[in-house]
């Protein structure tokens, strides 16, 4: 049979009931989307507005919920940034449903290639061993491995507005109302709960930076309980996302690399990664598996990663790379961050994490983060970006500690780029974050998840 | 996930507890822990999780993790390759017992020593101790659960490795043992068919035999993942009968304990509630949740010479040395690195001890000086790296 038009909406359904399709179907779906992904370069462009995800790694239940807090494809466009598959349980109806909706909506919905979507890597982390126990033979784990080969492995996002709209949610429970701005100030981040409360509030020259910041300790939804029963939602699932991530002031801010795993010390600028070859399995070093591999870390200049690929890297690096790029923000994924996410040297990298309690254990939240459109008002004057390059350190989000230290550095780095080569304001973002969600609620096939422990 | 743990989807309707309750790596000495008269059925998990636990601890010798000959002759199950936190995870707590063990046999060699190994279930260690220290003049005691020591004294009669090890220094020959016994005693090796909490009793006098153990050498107690399992005063009132009956004052006596902490945190709260829909819970966890209280815990246990802990993520960094990490580091590709994190620094080991009045010099306190601690460990500061 062939995969297209009602039958690719049918399978599409069918995935989204959590249940695998059959063989034939996959390859054919393999097929299509090797000719689709072919098209597109190593770093694919994408317009803003557009919803990017961290690691998924087959917590289907968990994407379902993803969509429900951030939208419905294709009403809202999605730019996943690899690890769909590995660890969790349902790796293939995961990666087949996204899979399926790339295919069906190629403008809609991005992927790229995170370090698990890899033979390697997935005979070692479970996505092989689930092919071969739902389907009987290894035919399906080829068939994704070939498309896995031709991900983009980077995403270049232009348009995104400098300042969100602010949304008109009620305020979290645990939200103070007085570290809220203004409603008419220049929105730069906003952190919504899953039921689209504000958590969170930051306009951007706001002085209050730290107090506001701090008025919010560890206040994601699920740190009282990660367990707890997903309260009941208000509104309908998806509405919100797309219209309220419009309308924005100013059109100034630089592009946005989205890439799995981060920088490589082989790559200075972007045109070098779209050089690379990268229709292959992940090399086990270089600059491919660099950017699939490595993490960003309180360091100078580069290090060696204890992941025994990719290396780490610091604020300098990064901020050069920025600079000379022209680029305001890399968003990556790769790493587990309990509050979803965690912006690092002074908003210049972002990671976001959108696997909940990871791996059934971990006890995390997950978030997304929605870049709004640029408006059209490009006659609005660029107020100056106050002294963001000296600022102490940069975003403590909730918990987000991790880049204590981070504000020497920068001072020290301000003063060799000097105030032409400041970085560019970033973007205005929206932080969406999320529980795990209930197993069983939905009619889909669901184990409850057994961790392992030592016991 | 490994292979063994992803669904069958066909299987999954109807069978919402289904699948083998999993990674349960000690007997526990004594029956499941609910009196609602399943009995069986938990007696027959406890046995497939202590099988469990012999794979896994088989999947870390085959990947070279751990040199242990023995692992194997244990498992009568399948081995499946464990992931590669896991296995890592199992290595760390491994070895900070073995450095604790070694430390404390290897000070004053020729003295006369004994280790009381409580839920020891599958556990290896007498065997890879005999090997190590062929001449030490070691009294080894295994306490748990009758279903756990019968299926360990079958294996010992089922292979030469392990019967030629016990008749080679003492008798009786475990062949010569009935098949159904449930016990074995020797000069160096004992297994006591004992539920723990029969060790309860106030009555020091009343207190159940356990054939061999010497009240007058010093004696180190291991409980891994074993006390755990038990309302913290019932594991006071056990603590209280060795420390009083079996090994009374002034014998110096320590206990090691490998048990999880921080139960407050997401990842604590997640483990207790996945522990809790496999009936499994953790009365001490909640009762000791930080290195501190677990310090002050040891202190007031009796062990007031001493009492220090750990937790394993420290103990990979600190006591791992470089050159071993790497070797270690190199076994697997290891992907899971924040999750290992978390998962290392929710478990501790814990040492304490009484010396019996020979203060700065008693024996425990000679074998473990250099030991490291890890500091702090006050409620609110346990995720600090060490």
């Amino acid at each position: 049979m062939s995969i297209g038009g009602s039958d690719l909406d049918k399978a599409i359904a069918q995935l989204r009931a959590c249940r695998p399709i059959p063989e034939n179907q996959v390859r054919e779906l393999c097929y299509k989307a090797r000719e689709l992904l072919i098209e597109e370069g190593n770093v694919v462009g994408v317009d803003a507005p557009v919803t990017i995800c961290g690691d998924i790694h087959g917590q289907f239940h968990d994407l379902m919920e993803l969509f429900r807090v951030g939208g419905d494809v294709p009403d809202t466009n999605y730019l996943f940034m690899g690890d769909f598959v590995d660890r969790g349980f349902y790796s293939l109806e995961s990666f087949l449903l996204l899979l399926c909706l790339k295919v069906r909506y190629p403008d809609r919905i991005t992927l790229i290639r995170g370090n698990h979507e890899s033979r390697q890597i997935t005979t070692v982390y479970g996505f092989y061993d689930e092919c071969l126990r739902k389907y009987g033979s290894a035919n399906v784990w080829r068939y994704c491995c070939e498309v896995f080969d031709y991900l983009a492995l980077g995403a270049l996002v232009t348009g995104a507005a400098t300042s969100l709209s602010p949304t008109d949610g009620p305020l979290a429970d645990t939200t103070n109302a007085d570290s809220i701005p203004d409603p008419d100030a220049d929105i730069e981040i906003e952190t919504l709960n899953a039921n689209g409360e504000i958590m969170y509030r930051y306009a951007r020259n706001s002085d209050s930076q730290s107090s506001s910041a701090a008025s919010q300790p560890n206040s994601t939804p699920a740190s009282s309980s990660p367990i707890a029963p997903t309260p009941s939602r208000v509104g309908a699932a998806g509405t919100g996302a797309t219209s309220s991530a419009n309308g924005s002031s100013r059109n100034d801010t630089g592009a946005i690399l989205c890439v799995h795993g981060g920088l490589s010390p082989l790559i200075d600028t972007i045109d070098k990664i779209r050089l690379l070859d990268r229709k292959q399995e992940v090399p086990h070093e270089g600059a491919m598996c660099d950017l699939l591999w490595s993490d960003p870390d309180e360091i100078d200049g580069w290090g060696l990663s204890p992941r025994g690929a990719g290396f780490l890297f610091g604020a300098d690096i990064v901020k050069c790379f920025n600079h000379k790029n022209d680029l305001s923000l890399i968003a990556r994924a790769h790493q587990l961050v309990m509050e979803g996410f965690k912006e690092m040297f002074d908003s210049t990298i972002v990671t976001v994490w959108s696997a909940p309690n990871y791996c059934y254990r971990c006890g995390n939240v997950a978030a997304i983060l929605e870049l709004g459109e640029d408006g059209s008002n490009a006659g609005f004057v660029r107020r100056s970006n106050g002294d963001a390059g000296g600022g102490g350190g940069g975003w403590v989000l909730g918990s987000n500690v991790g880049n204590g230290g981070g504000g020497g550095l920068n001072r020290r780095l301000s003063s060799v780029l000097g105030e032409q080569q400041r970085a560019r304001e970033g973007p205005g973002r929206r932080y969406r974050v999320f529980e795990a969600a209930p197993q069983d609620s939905r009619g889909m096939p669901a184990k409850k998840p057994v961790a392992d422990y030592f016991l | 996930m490994a292979a063994q743990e992803i669904p069958n989807l066909r299987t999954l309707l109807g069978n919402r507890r289904g699948g083998p309750s999993r990674g349960r790596e000690r007997g526990r000495g004594f029956p499941g822990a609910s009196h609602e008269g399943n009995g069986a059925l938990k007696d027959n998990a406890v046995r497939n999780t202590d099988q469990d636990a012999a794979s896994s601890r088989v999947s870390c010798v085959e990947l070279g993790y751990l040199n242990d000959s023995y692992a194997k002759l244990f498992a009568t199950q399948p081995v499946t390759r464990r992931l590669p936190l896991l296995n890592r995870g199992t290595y760390v707590r491994t070895s900070a017992i073995d450095l604790l063990v070694d430390q404390f046999l290897t000070t004053s060699p020729e003295s006369p020593k004994q280790i009381i190994s409580l839920g020891a279930g599958t556990d290896t260690r007498y065997f890879r101790l005999r090997d190590k220290y062929p001449n030490s003049q070691l009294i080894y005691h295994e306490i748990d659960f009758p279903t756990n020591t019968a299926a360990k004294l079958s294996s010992l009669q089922r292979h030469p490795q392990l019967y030629t090890k016990l008749t080679s220094n003492s008798p009786p020959n475990p062949l010569s043992v009935a098949p159904s016994a449930t016990t074995y005693h020797s000069a160096t090796y004992n297994l006591h068919a004992c539920d723990l909490r029969t060790l309860t009793t106030s009555d020091a006098a009343s207190a159940a035999p356990l054939p061999n153990v010497d009240p007058s050498i010093p004696t180190l107690l291991l409980s891994e993942m074993c006390l755990v399992y038990l309302q913290p005063s019932t594991v006071s009132a056990i603590l209280l009968t060795f420390l009083q009956k079996y090994i009374p004052p002034p014998t110096p006596v320590a206990l090691v304990l490998y048990e999880p902490i921080l139960p407050q945190d997401a990842f604590g709260r997640t483990m207790i509630s996945n522990l809790s829909t496999r009936n499994i819970s953790l009365p001490t966890l909640n009762a000791y949740p930080t290195l501190s209280t677990q310090r002050q815990r040891m202190k007031s246990e009796g062990f007031m010479d001493g009492f220090k802990a750990a937790d394993t993520d420290f103990i990979w960094r600190q006591w791992v040395s470089e050159d071993e990490k790497e070797r270690v580091a190199g076994l697997e590709m290891l992907d899971e690195l924040e999750e290992l994190e978390l998962l290392l620094k929710h478990y501790c080991i814990v040492w304490g001890w009484r010396d019996g009045g020979l203060e700065g010099d008693g024996l425990f306190t000679k074998a473990w000086q250099n030991v490291g601690e890890q500091e702090g460990g006050e409620p609110g500061d346990g995720l600090k790296a060490g």
